[in-house]
């Protein structure tokens, strides 16, 4: 599980058929906001048709636009939220 | 990354960041047989026979030519009735000879039955 | 809809408010579909009338009177802030689905701003159903590369000093915006305010400062 402020990064990789994390995020650099209670199962197995099985949590994660985006145009403290599945976070 | 290659990994309906147009303010009141889409979408979701990620994902499969020309509820009728087929709950078959008849009673001028 | 519920035995056609147009092949499917599942009970026959009452019964005026009473109520503010969904639930808006809601507060420091960019996720319980533009592609596409530039298609400047967030819903979380009570209304009812409060504004695309709106 991760805490509340640690430094995360969004995996790289790329799922066939189905994801819930948009490619514009992928590889980006956040930090973890609030933990989303509770655990639940990922998103992108239930789009299989799977409705129970393993749970994980899923974190709001605060990621600067600026890091988003190269070029930013606004304001360097505007920010995203963005909810994402434990499977996709790593420690950076 | 080529392009038959992104084709996969891109889905369609992935497009924050993509360039677009300017915001208009378009809406408009549902059509009623779209707003029984929609409560369709939901008691599906409820008795977890479509749940709404399935739906989603079926919108997905329906690909960029499809996903920009259907309506947002043109896209949901015609997913459900895939995934009703890909569970077996429906036959191809089956809904195109029901689609026949509501039709002909449609033509008939028959009021149509709402959930009776 | 056409009802013919009177009991009396002779042949007339239906009175209906106006001539159904044929429907199109979608609405054909979508009737077919629908028939089918109940003809095989994998519905209940009321269960799509009764959805349809419920949806019919979420409009923004239900978010506004959340809004209206978070303003004159610090208490219930706080319990809306710390969970959305329970706070909501206590005010008698049920949640028919599994989503939860975070509360996201504008304030002098913060604009906060929902998008969805796959799809369409939507805070439905206590809005309604989206308005199509929230479905289109250039807002989704454009929220979270430049809400600033989308922020003033809606007419609405926000200050640099002021940090614009944006929260793309993805998964099971919804989100409302909690918009900054305009100056000037310490006189209003909480009836009053509630009528200040629109569905943009809970979307975050305006602010209800005169201030901060311009002609787009």
């Amino acid at each position: 599980m991760f805490r509340v402020g640690e430094a995360v990064t969004v995996s790289i990789r790329f799922p066939v058929g189905h994801y819930r994390v948009p490619q514009y995020i992928r590889g980006k650099r956040g930090a973890i906001e609030a933990i989303m209670k509770p655990a639940a199962v990922n998103n992108e197995t239930e789009g299989f048709g799977q409705n129970a099985g393993i749970k994980g949590y899923y974190y709001r994660v605060s990621i600067p636009l600026c890091e988003v985006w190269t070029g930013y145009v606004g304001s360097p403290s505007d920010g995203l939220r963005i909810e994402i599945f434990e499977s996709w976070l790593e420690r950076s | 990354m080529n392009q038959s290659e992104n084709l996969l990994k891109l889905l369609p309906n992935d497009i924050g960041g993509l360039p677009a147009d300017r915001v208009e303010r378009i809406d408009h009141l549902l059509e009623p047989w779209e707003k029984r889409c929609h409560a369709l979408a939901d008691v599906l979701d409820f008795h977890k026979i479509i749940n709404t990620e399935e739906k989603r994902r079926g919108v997905e499969a329906l690909g960029s030519e499809m996903i920009g020309k259907l309506s947002y509820y043109e896209r949901w009728i015609a997913v459900f009735a895939i995934i009703l087929f890909q569970k077996g709950v429906l036959t191809p078959d089956e809904l195109a000879r029901k689609m026949d008849v509501v039709a002909a009673r449609s033509a008939a001028n028959e009021p149509e039955k709402v959930c009776q | 809809m056409p009802h013919h519920d009177h009991d009396h035995a002779h042949p007339h056609p239906p009175i209906v408010n106006k001539p159904d147009p044929v429907p199109g092949y979608y609405e054909i499917m979508e009737t077919a579909v629908r028939e089918l599942l109940v003809e095989k009970q994998l519905l209940g026959a009321g269960e799509i009338r009764r959805q349809i009452e419920v949806l019919d019964s979420r409009t923004p005026a239900l978010g506004a009177k959340v809004v209206a009473r978070a303003w004159v109520d610090p208490d219930f503010r706080a319990r809306l802030l710390a969970d959305g969904r329970a706070a909501c639930e206590e005010f008698g808006i049920s949640f028919y689905d599994d989503t939860r809601l975070i509360v996201l507060e504008n304030t002098e420091r913060v604009h906060n701003l929902i998008v969805c960019t796959l799809c369409s996720c939507y805070p439905r319980p206590v809005l309604g159903l989206p308005p199509d533009w929230y479905k289109a592609k250039p807002y989704r596409a454009r929220a979270v590369k430049e809400p600033r530039a989308v922020l003033a298609e809606f007419g609405t400047t926000i200050p640099d000093d002021v940090e614009v967030r944006v929260s793309d819903s993805t998964a099971m979380v919804r989100y409302l915006v909690l918009p900054q009570r305009p100056a000037g209304t310490d006189g209003c009812t909480e009836e009053q305010l509630a009528s200040l409060v629109t569905r943009d504004a809970m979307i975050g695309v305006i602010t209800l400062n005169p201030e901060r709106e311009t002609v787009p």
